[in-house]
């Protein structure tokens, strides 16, 4: 069942870092007891056609918080029904944002990919606004003034393989 | 009602998952933490960190469950972490991927709806460019996997669900 892999790149390998640019970035928390309901709202049919580029949700004791990020036009049909349920969602929201993400050889059995992320990033002074790492890739939401820089800085620290 | 199709679904192994919650930078403590994991050579599986809207920032991560204890002694050892971050810490979990050809929202909403209805819990949820990743119990791995094979039509040939090779990265390198 074990298989020992072993590494050694003095530069971290990626297939290529892509991004994402002009997304909206909504935020919302809800009681945990309720996710049911929640489910029931984001299975309707008025947000079937939604294709949102990052999900992220996080638990805490008594809530359940996502983050979603999203193209303009679809963060306002998304925002629209927050809005007019029954009971209204209250949500945060920002724009523009944009995502960059990569994925490499291997990244979701090795140590050492978050670090060398967000240690180059935080160098930079690059804030980090959120992130995702499933499987074998990470996501990364930044402001929108932020990517030519991030991306920069994530090709100086992995080595794009050829 | 016809089901929608989805292009596959995979299990993880056995893993703990640590959630850490506190008023901080959140990247400081992606970092902070990152780097305690590497300093062990201890893989994150999942990671996620965002700032609620409250201003708290929470980070979660999974660890292969083997490495609990050395996870969770090296958070607690005095000054690992920034004063007053709470952490909290759950063994046993494993995550569910799931591979939509499209209506991600859709599935995740049908997922939320259909494991509530059946007492499954989901502890987290991150997405990548075509998946659907939700962390859950391990113990109630099987049950959550029948749900999500009954609600959504698979491919027949799609891949095992039950990963057949662990990796495990080694610092012994031949010839070094």
């Amino acid at each position: 069942m074990e298989t020992i892999a072993v590494y050694w790149e003095s530069r971290i390998k990626t297939y290529g870092f892509q991004r994402i640019t002009d997304l909206s970035l909504i935020e919302l928390s809800y009681a945990i007891s309720d996710t049911k309901s929640l489910g029931e709202l984001f299975s309707q049919d008025d947000l079937k056609t939604l294709k949102p580029k990052f999900i992220l949700a996080q638990v805490t004791n008594h809530e359940i918080s996502f983050i979603f990020c999203l193209p303009l036009e679809e963060s306002k049909s998304l925002c629209r029904v927050l809005e007019e349920t029954s009971h209204p969602i209250s949500y945060r929201y920002t724009h523009p944002v944009s995502i960059v993400f990569f994925h490499g050889p291997h990244f979701g059995d090795r140590y050492g990919i978050a670090d060398a992320t967000f240690s180059s990033l935080s160098k930079a002074g690059i804030k980090v606004l959120a992130s995702g790492c499933s499987l074998a890739s990470v996501f990364l939401v930044l402001a929108a003034h932020d990517i030519d820089k991030a991306e920069e800085i994530l090709a100086e620290t992995f080595e794009v393989a050829k | 009602m016809e089901k929608l199709k989805i292009g596959g679904l995979k299990q993880s192994l056995e893993l703990c998952q640590f959630e850490l919650r506190g008023v901080h930078s959140s990247e400081e403590i992606a970092l902070k933490v990152s780097k305690l994991l590497l300093s062990q050579k201890i893989n994150m599986e999942f990671l996620t960190h965002s700032t609620q809207r409250n201003n708290y920032h929470q980070l979660t991560f999974c660890v292969s469950q083997d490495k609990f204890s050395p996870v969770l002694e090296i958070l607690k050892k005095e000054h690992s972490l920034p004063i007053g971050w709470e952490i909290s810490s759950r063994g046993n979990v494993g995550i569910i991927t799931i591979f939509p050809h499209q209506s991600a929202l859709k599935i995740l909403g049908i997922v939320m709806v259909s494991w509530t209805s059946q007492s499954i819990p989901i502890y987290g949820i991150a997405t990548s460019l075509s998946a659907i990743s939700f962390i859950t119990d391990y113990q109630l791995i099987d049950k959550a996997i029948q749900v999500v094979q009954d609600l959504f039509h698979l491919p027949e040939d799609h891949s095992p669900l039950k990963p057949e090779i662990r990796y495990v990265q080694s610092d012994i390198v031949k010839g070094d």
